[in-house]
C-alpha cells in the first residue's frame, strides 16, 4: 500500500491556478524528492498533503485513508512536517518546541508525562542536540533551529515525515547533517528541494513540477537529464555520473 | 560568578515554580492586609483590622465595629476597591496573556483589537448624549455594550472571505478602533460641555473608585472562571503561538478555539471596563514580564500573570490614593507613567527582549 497517494490534486488561489491535476504516490519507506523552480507549485502541492490548504479538487490518501474525512489529529499522528522558516516572535526554550510535537497523541488537557520527555530527550540526542533541551529556541543558529523542528517532527512519531526545502539557507554541512538524520528514519519522506544534487543524493523516486504540473518522474538517473533541465530550469549543463551511485549535476554558465 | 537565570536555572523545575506560586499567594495576602490601612481617612491599624474581623468572624462589639463612620470606610470604601483591585489586575492580566496568543503577538494588550475604542464610545455616547437612561450604572454599562458589540464586529469582519488570521483580526480591530474614536470625540466636539467632558475624561482613565461589593462578586466570580478555563487551554494557546500552519501539522485547528477565547476575552474586558473604567498598560506589562522570567508556557504563566497583576494593581492604587494630598491621581494616568520607563527599560536589557527572545 502506498503511504501517500495524492490523486489529481488542484488548487487555485482566488482565480489564480496554481495546481492543474497533480498525482504523486510514494511507497512505505521511500524518499520521494520533488523538485521544480520557484513557483512550480511544490509547497502549495505539499501544503494541500499536510492539510494547511485544501485542494479544489481531488483527493489525498494517507496510508489508505482520505484525509477529507479525517480530523486534523489523525493527519498529524500519520506525519510530521519540517517547513522552511520557522521564527516565532516568543521566546520558547527548545524543550517546549520539541515537546509540542507530542500534542497530537493527546487531548487538551492531558500533561505531558514522562514518557514524553523520555521521547523529547532520546530525540535531541538523534538530531545531535544532547544539551539543548534547556536553551532558548531563539537564541539558536538556523541549523540547529532547523533540527529543533526536525525533532519536533519525529517526536510526533508518525509514518510519514514531509519536508519543504527543509535545507534553504543552511550551510552544506547541517544541509547533510539533517538529511542523513532524516534518511535513517523508517519513515516515508516526501521533500521538496531546491538544490538538484542535493535531491539526486537523497531521493529514490524523483517527482519534477513545472507551471503546477508533474512533467516528469522516475528514479534519479531517469529524471535528472540535460534535456528535461533545460526545459524545466532554462539552463544547460552536464550529467555525471558519479562515483557514490548518484547523478551528479554541473551547470554551465 | 555564577548568574541566576530564573528561566534557565533555578525557577525552571517545578518545585520553584510552585515557590514562586506561595510567595505570590503570600505577597497578594499581605498586599491587601497592608493596602486596606493606607487611606485619607485618618484610622490606626487596630480599628481596621476589628473591622473586618467583626464583618467576617464576627468577633468584637456589633455597635462600635459593625456600622459607624470607621466601618462604612474600610468595609463600604477601602476593601471592596482593593478586592476590586485584585480582581481587575488578574482580569487584565489573563487577558493580555489570551490577547497575546489569539493575534500571536507578545505586543498586544487587552484593549488592541479596538475594544477600548468601542468602551470609549459607548461611555461617550451615555455620558453626553443617554444622561440617564440606565441609571447609576449607566457609564458602565455603556462601555460594556460598546466594548461587546466592537469585539463581536471584529470577529465578524475577520470572519469575511475565509480564515480567520491574527492579521485580519489586528487590521479590523485597528479600522474599528479608529471609526469608534472619530464618533466618540465628534459627539465630544458637538456637545460642548466641559462638566460632562470631563466625566468622559475622567472615566476612561481608569479608577477603582466605584467598587461595590455587588460588582466585585460579579467580576471575581468571571476572572476565575476564566482563569481556570483557559488554564485547561493551556495546550492550545502554546500552539497559538507557533501560529496556524504549524498548529494544523500538530493536530489542531485553531480557528474555533481563537473564536471562543476571543469571545471569553471579550467578556472579560467588558466587566472589566464596566467596573473600573480602560485602565491600559497591565495586560501588556505583567505577561511580559512573568514570560521573561518563567517561559512561556501558558500552564506556568496563566496562574503566574493572575498573582503578579492583583499585587501590582493593589499597589499602583495604593499609591494612586496617596501620592497626591488631598486628590487622587487617575490610575490609569499613573500605570501609564510608571509602566511606559519600565517597558523601555525592560526593551533595552540585553538578556530580555520581546516575551523573552532574545
Amino acid at each position: 500500500m502506498n503511504q501517500i497517494e495524492a490523486q489529481s490534486l488542484s488548487f487555485s488561489w482566488g482565480d489564480t491556478p496554481i495546481l492543474h491535476d497533480v498525482s504523486l504516490s510514494a511507497e512505505e519507506g521511500k524518499f520521494i524528492g520533488l523538485i521544480g523552480p520557484n513557483g512550480s507549485g511544490k509547497s502549495t502541492f505539499l501544503k494541500c498533503v499536510y492539510r494547511v490548504l485544501k485542494q479544489n479538487t481531488g483527493c489525498v490518501y494517507l496510508a489508505g485513508k482520505d484525509t477529507r474525512k479525517m480530523k486534523y489529529k489523525e493527519t498529524a499522528c500519520l506525519l510530521g512536517v519540517v517547513a522552511q522558516h520557522n521564527q516565532y516572535d516568543f521566546d520558547f526554550s527548545v524543550k517546549d518546541v520539541v515537546l509540542m510535537g507530542r500534542s497530537p497523541h493527546k487531548s487538551v488537557m492531558e500533561r505531558d508525562n514522562a514518557e514524553d520527555y523520555r521521547i523529547m530527550r532520546e530525540t535531541l540526542a538523534e538530531v545531535g542536540l544532547n544539551d539543548f533541551e534547556k536553551r532558548s529556541f531563539a537564541s539558536l543558529s538556523g541549523g540547529e533551529q532547523q533540527r529543533v523542528i526536525l525533532a519536533r517532527a519525529l517526536v510526533q512519531q508518525t509514518p510519514i515525515l514531509i519536508l519543504d526545502e527543509p535545507t534553504n539557507h543552511l550551510d552544506i554541512k547541517y544541509q547533510l547533517q539533517l538529511l542523513n538524520t532524516v534518511k535513517k528514519q523508517a519513515k516515508t519522506v516526501l521533500a521538496a528541494f531546491h538544490d538538484l544534487n542535493i535531491a539526486a543524493m537523497y531521493s529514490d523516486e524523483i517527482y519534477v513540477m513545472e507551471q503546477g504540473r508533474v512533467c516528469a518522474h522516475g528514479s534519479p538517473a531517469e529524471v535528472l537529464t540535460e534535456d528535461l533541465i533545460y526545459q524545466v530550469y532554462g539552463v544547460h549543463s552536464h550529467i555525471f555520473q558519479g562515483v557514490e551511485g548518484y547523478p551528479y549535476i554541473q551547470f554551465i554558465k | 560568578m555564577q548568574k541566576i537565570d530564573l528561566k534557565d536555572g533555578i525557577f525552571k523545575g517545578l518545585p520553584i515554580y510552585i515557590c514562586a506560586l506561595i510567595l505570590l499567594s503570600i505577597g497578594l495576602i499581605l498586599s491587601i492586609l497592608y493596602a486596606v490601612t493606607v487611606g485619607s481617612a485618618d484610622l490606626s491599624v487596630e480599628e481596621v483590622y476589628r473591622v473586618i474581623l467583626y464583618e467576617i468572624f464576627h468577633i468584637g462589639n456589633p455597635e462600635k465595629w459593625g456600622s459607624g463612620a470607621t466601618h462604612d470606610i474600610v468595609w463600604l470604601i477601602r476593601l471592596p476597591r482593593i478586592i476590586l483591585a485584585v480582581g481587575v489586575g488578574a482580569g487584565l492580566s489573563v487577558v493580555g496573556v489570551v490577547m497575546q496568543a489569539i493575534v500571536q503577538n507578545p505586543l498586544a494588550d487587552p484593549y488592541i483589537l479596538g475594544i477600548s475604542s468601542g468602551a470609549s464610545l459607548g461611555a461617550t455616547l451615555t455620558i453626553l448624549l443617554g444622561a440617564s437612561l440606565f441609571g447609576a450604572a449607566q457609564v458602565g454599562l455603556g462601555a460594556f455594550i460598546g466594548a461587546m458589540t466592537v469585539a463581536f464586529l471584529v470577529i465578524l469582519i475577520s470572519n469575511f472571505g475565509g480564515r480567520t488570521t491574527s492579521v485580519k483580526l489586528v487590521l479590523s480591530g485597528v479600522a474599528l478602533s479608529s471609526l469608534c474614536s472619530a464618533f466618540s470625540n465628534f459627539i465630544v466636539y458637538m456637545a460642548d460641555d466641559p462638566d460632562r467632558f470631563r466625566t468622559v475624561s475622567f472615566w476612561l482613565m481608569g479608577s477603582l473608585a466605584g467598587a461595590e461589593w455587588i460588582s466585585n462578586a460579579w467580576i471575581l466570580s468571571i476572572v476565575l472562571i476564566s482563569v481556570v478555563f483557559f488554564i485547561t487551554q493551556s495546550r492550545i494557546l502554546n500552539l497559538m503561538l507557533l501560529g496556524d500552519d504549524t498548529a494544523v501539522t500538530l493536530g489542531t485547528n485553531l480557528q474555533r478555539y481563537r473564536r471562543v477565547y476571543l469571545i471569553a476575552a471579550s467578556l472579560m474586558v467588558g466587566f472589566i471596563v464596566y467596573a473600573s473604567g480602560v485602565i491600559g498598560f497591565v495586560g501588556l506589562i505583567i505577561p511580559h514580564f512573568v514570560r521573561g522570567l518563567f517561559g512561556v508556557d501558558h500552564k506556568k504563566l496563566l496562574p503566574l500573570s493572575v498573582l503578579v497583576g492583583s499585587v501590582f494593581l493593589i499597589w499602583a492604587d495604593v499609591v494612586a490614593r496617596t501620592i497626591l494630598p488631598n486628590t487622587e491621581l487617575p490610575i490609569g494616568i499613573l500605570i501609564s507613567v510608571v509602566g511606559a520607563p519600565i517597558f523601555i527599560l525592560l526593551l533595552f536589557k540585553k538578556t530580555y527582549s520581546f516575551g523573552g527572545k532574545s
